[in-house]
């Protein structure tokens, strides 16, 4: 009678076996494709729940924390108790949407090492601290806040760094979002709104979004001129109603339509302060294109900036592509054409020239401290790159002191206080151009002077709508931050 | 082996479930608590009180059995415990009533042994008939089907007080009717294993002979249509055609039964939306991958994450795959114990199988050598659907993994199966 048993139980083990190389092939085979396949949550979500480290800012104040869910305390659960006005700059970690900002660059050290690795589980047994570790940022809370009030509802973004050191002070975009809107279960719909809102609340525009940076670029093009030795402050210019492009029916002219200074010759600082289109179209002729784009590279364009968030790269075509459009280059000396800049890149133009013509490496971690508040490791300043030399700096420096003190510049002014800074209003046919303003200070005779570059950019002539300028709208926004920096 | 080494195993496996109940804990952050020392007593309770009785009323019953069924039951308890805590506490509590059945069992049985049970076959077969029609009593009496996941196959006895109670009649009726088929073979083996022609090589007794299987098909088919239940009535149809074979050793029966499987299965694909829900879900996981692909896809995602090693107890997400302590546990323990914990859990199957087998083969007495061969194939089947359900070598039946998914009902009725076997074991020759 056992035949049937023997062969039934053959049946049953050769199932058996089925079943393990079936496992072997799902799991070892075919298990990489399952474990990196989008729709497998998992990667995120085993980090959602995750204790993940405190972020603070340089004065202390609380931005990212995690506290455990009441309902399950293996679950933690993420807030950002300063909401919109770091929403951009500190991110998110999220089901959903994913991670971003400082939540997603430094997520190595803000995650908990009570992972699974085999270092992570010999660390615990050896009694080591397996949880998350805690970032303080260089954001001052003071003026972040500053910042953003200034900024108000209007669209565009602030940067402020200190020119000595690259750490930044402030970077707030407008408009923003809370974070808390994307974490929990009604994460889906105020996300996809967030997401298709043409006003793209999510966009980091301190340094996701390029703008042309119209006058503001000016610096650049005086710095080329002084480095080759075909101007300096003093030397003249003609100064016409518009300037005719050669090989072309096109004209530059001024923003008031006339004569820049008088009109007769003027001084290229008399140029700078007042901001003469029609001059720094012929002096981006005069230095050519090579030198142009050379300058503008050095002082960041057409680089990855190093930071540490994604920064976009600023843009200028190659000189190449001038070699046969001298327009091109003057359109291009007064930040029009296909120049496009991202705030931070602007901050780091007037760093070079607040910082004695070197550029810092900006950034934004200052200090990792474990789960004891000890500090586990400090951000050491590195020189990023050289733009001018001292010399001309030094010489820009004072142009646009000139630039605050008696020209368009002249809302940043602070009594008291001597400001650098140049206006920029980004023309855009038929539409409401995009206005800049970038400036430093205190410029005296102190060994660490200048403290604080800020870099602003308001998008369609902000509350000024056509009739905005860089002057009148971005000049102020620049002034409060750096009140808020300086406590006048 | 004796006693002693049975009960030494016995306690590796009771530590092995405080162990795995510790390093939950670990992972949660509450360190060693009362849950640990809560789980090992009760691993202590319930096999402890089996190998009591195993020592009293059958010495010499085969000594593995239990051992492998403890460390099943200590890798499914830490699971299930991992994936939801009051449901493994509930669990431990349901392992330790049957425990308390299993050696319940083998008080009963200590006179003539199973042999006592072959004289009441028919009322085995009624009351195996009425378990699997109980879940049709209407919601309003006392006690009453309940319909969970599309499925009627639960019941409730409402207590005073509101409170209820549930268990799944389909767990115990497999046990029923494994006892009536094994009494009904023991005396109609002849008849049914006598050729009356032959087709080709197959050998075929007189029609009447089949009288039995026509029963458990439409028995089967009778469970899929009012319960709703995939699971039970192929396990239940595979029991009858096995369990015959196993006695006659006439192809023609698996042949037949194969037969009615096909057409059974096709007609159900036709007529019920529930059955080809799955099918689709089995041929093409990702197609449909939010609705019905889902808890298949998850499955995958689940061993796919797993890997060798797994992610480590309570660092992997489990939690993700709907019915993860039930249907999935399987997939639960490849994700978190990997391809090793995996292989484990299906040697311990493999092993406990080839125990039974033997026993079975070691018998002399016919209604204890069916008895104990249906019983584990049963067992087997089980195992084998709902693992290879997990692993898509066939679509999803659900019905629980011995030992291992949470459910009081499967942990108590397969406890009592292996105590069945264990006093088959126990004097096996004479």
């Amino acid at each position: 009678m056992n035949g049937p048993i023997r062969h039934l139980a053959a049946v049953i083990f050769a199932a058996f076996a089925v079943l393990v190389g079936a496992v072997t092939f799902l799991q070892v085979i075919q298990g990489p494709e399952y474990r990196d396949d989008p729709r497998n949550i998992r990667v995120v979500t085993g980090r959602a729940g995750k204790e993940r480290g405190t972020i603070i800012t340089a004065d202390g104040v609380p931005v990212a924390r995690s506290s455990p869910d009441p309902d399950d305390p293996q679950l933690f659960t993420r807030t950002y108790p300063e909401g919109e006005t770091y929403a951009h700059v500190v991110g998110y970690a999220t089901l959903i949407y994913g991670v971003s900002g400082i939540e997603k660059s430094q997520s190595a050290a803000l995650v908990s090492d009570r992972d699974a690795t085999i270092s992570g589980v010999l660390n615990a047994i050896l009694g080591g601290d397996i949880r998350p570790r805690g970032l303080r940022l260089t954001l001052v809370d003071e003026l972040q806040q500053a910042a953003a009030a200034a900024l108000g509802d209007q669209r565009g973004a602030v940067v402020a760094l200190d020119p000595d050191t690259g750490a930044v002070l402030a970077m707030v975009s407008s408009p923003s979002f809370d974070p808390a809107s994307l974490l929990g279960r009604g994460a889906g719909p105020a996300g996809n709104a967030l997401d298709s809102s043409p006003a793209e609340p999510l966009r980091n525009r301190a340094i996701d979004q390029t703008y042309p940076p119209g006058s503001t670029f000016k610096i650049v093009t005086a710095a080329a001129a002084l480095e080759a030795g075909i101007a300096g402050g003093g030397t003249t210019f003609l100064d016409p109603v518009e300037l005719q492009l050669p090989g072309s029916t096109a004209t530059i002219s001024n923003y008031n339509g006339d004569v820049c200074a008088g009109g007769d010759t003027v001084t290229l600082t008399q140029a700078l302060v007042s901001s003469c289109n029609t001059v720094f179209g012929a002096l981006g002729m005069q230095v050519g294109a090579e030198r142009l784009v050379a300058t503008a590279e050095a002082f960041g364009f057409n680089q990855e900036i190093p930071f540490d968030v994604a920064a976009l790269a600023s843009v200028i075509p190659g000189a190449a592509t001038f070699a046969n459009d001298l327009p091109g280059v003057a359109q291009s000396a007064i930040g029009q054409r296909d120049v496009r800049a991202t705030p931070l890149q602007m901050a780091l133009v007037g760093a070079a020239i607040a910082n004695e013509g070197e550029i810092m490496e900006p950034y934004l971690v200052q200090q990792v401290f474990n789960s004891e508040g000890e500090i586990e490791s400090e951000a050491e300043p590195a020189v990023w790159r050289r733009a001018v030399s001292p010399a001309t700096a030094a010489a820009l420096s004072n142009l646009m002191v000139k630039a605050v003190t008696s020209g368009t510049g002249f809302r940043a002014q602070i009594s008291g206080v001597s400001i650098a800074g140049k206006t920029g209003t980004a023309e855009i046919p038929d539409e409401a151009p995009d206005v800049w303003f970038i400036g430093f200070g205190p410029v005296d005779d102190a060994a660490d002077s200048p403290r604080i570059v800020v870099a602003v950019v308001v998008e369609d002539g902000g509350s000024g709508g056509l009739d905005g300028t860089g002057g009148s709208i971005a000049a102020p926004i620049a002034k409060a931050v750096m009140e808020a920096f300086l406590g006048v | 082996m004796s006693r002693s080494a049975e009960a030494a195993l016995l306690l590796t496996a009771s530590v092995v479930a405080a162990f795995g109940t510790a390093l939950i804990g670990f992972t949660r952050g509450v360190g060693l608590d009362a849950q640990v020392a809560l789980t090992f007593i009760v691993f202590v309770g319930a096999f402890g009180a089996v190998h009591l009785a195993l020592r009293r009323w059958a010495p010499s019953a085969n000594p593995y059995l239990f051992p492998l069924a403890a460390f099943l039951a200590a890798i499914g308890l830490t699971e299930v415990y991992r994936l939801d805590s009051s449901l493994g506490s509930v669990q431990r509590w349901s392992l330790l009533i049957a425990g308390v059945a299993a050696a319940g069992v083998l008080f009963a049985l200590k006179g003539d042994g199973v042999v006592a049970l072959r004289r009441y076959r028919y009322l085995f077969l009624a009351a195996g008939v009425a378990l699997l029609l109980l879940p049709l009593l209407p919601d309003s009496w006392p006690i009453h089907g309940i319909e969970a996941n599309g499925s009627r196959l639960w019941i409730g006895f409402d207590l005073p007080g509101g409170r209820s109670v549930s268990f799944q009649p389909g767990e115990i009726a497999k046990l029923s009717l494994a006892i009536f088929l094994a009494s009904y073979l023991a005396d109609h083996h002849l008849a049914m294993g006598t050729t009356r022609r032959t087709i080709g090589r197959l050998e075929i007794p007189a029609i009447s002979q089949f009288g039995p299987i026509l029963l458990a098909a439409a028995a089967a088919f009778a469970v899929l249509v009012y319960q709703r239940d995939l699971g039970a009535s192929l396990l239940i149809f595979i029991l009858f055609v096995g369990a015959i074979y196993l006695a006659t050793g006439k192809l023609v029966y698996l042949v037949a039964g194969g037969g009615l499987v096909v057409m059974g299965g096709l007609a159900s694909y036709q007529l019920f939306a529930h059955v080809q829900r799955r099918v689709t879900a089995w041929l093409d996981p990702f197609a449909d991958f939010s609705d019905a692909g889902y808890q298949v896809a998850q499955g995958l995602f689940a061993l796919g994450s797993g890997s060798l090693t797994g992610s480590g107890i309570g660092q992997g997400r489990p939690d993700l795959i709907p019915a993860a302590a039930t249907d999935f546990i399987f997939a639960a323990v490849a994700e978190e114990m990997g391809l090793a914990g995996a292989i484990a859990v299906i040697a311990g199957f493999a092993l406990l199988v080839a125990v039974g087998f033997g026993i079975a083969l070691h018998t002399r007495d016919l209604f204890r050598k069916f008895l104990a061969a249906s019983l584990t194939l049963v067992l087997a089947v089980q195992a084998l659907l709902i693992m290879a359900g997990v692993l898509r070598l066939f679509p999803i039946t659900g019905i629980t993994l011995p030992f291992m998914s949470y459910g009081g009902t499967s942990l108590v009725a397969n406890m009592v199966l292996l105590a069945l076997l264990a006093r088959i074991s126990h004097g096996a020759r004479s």
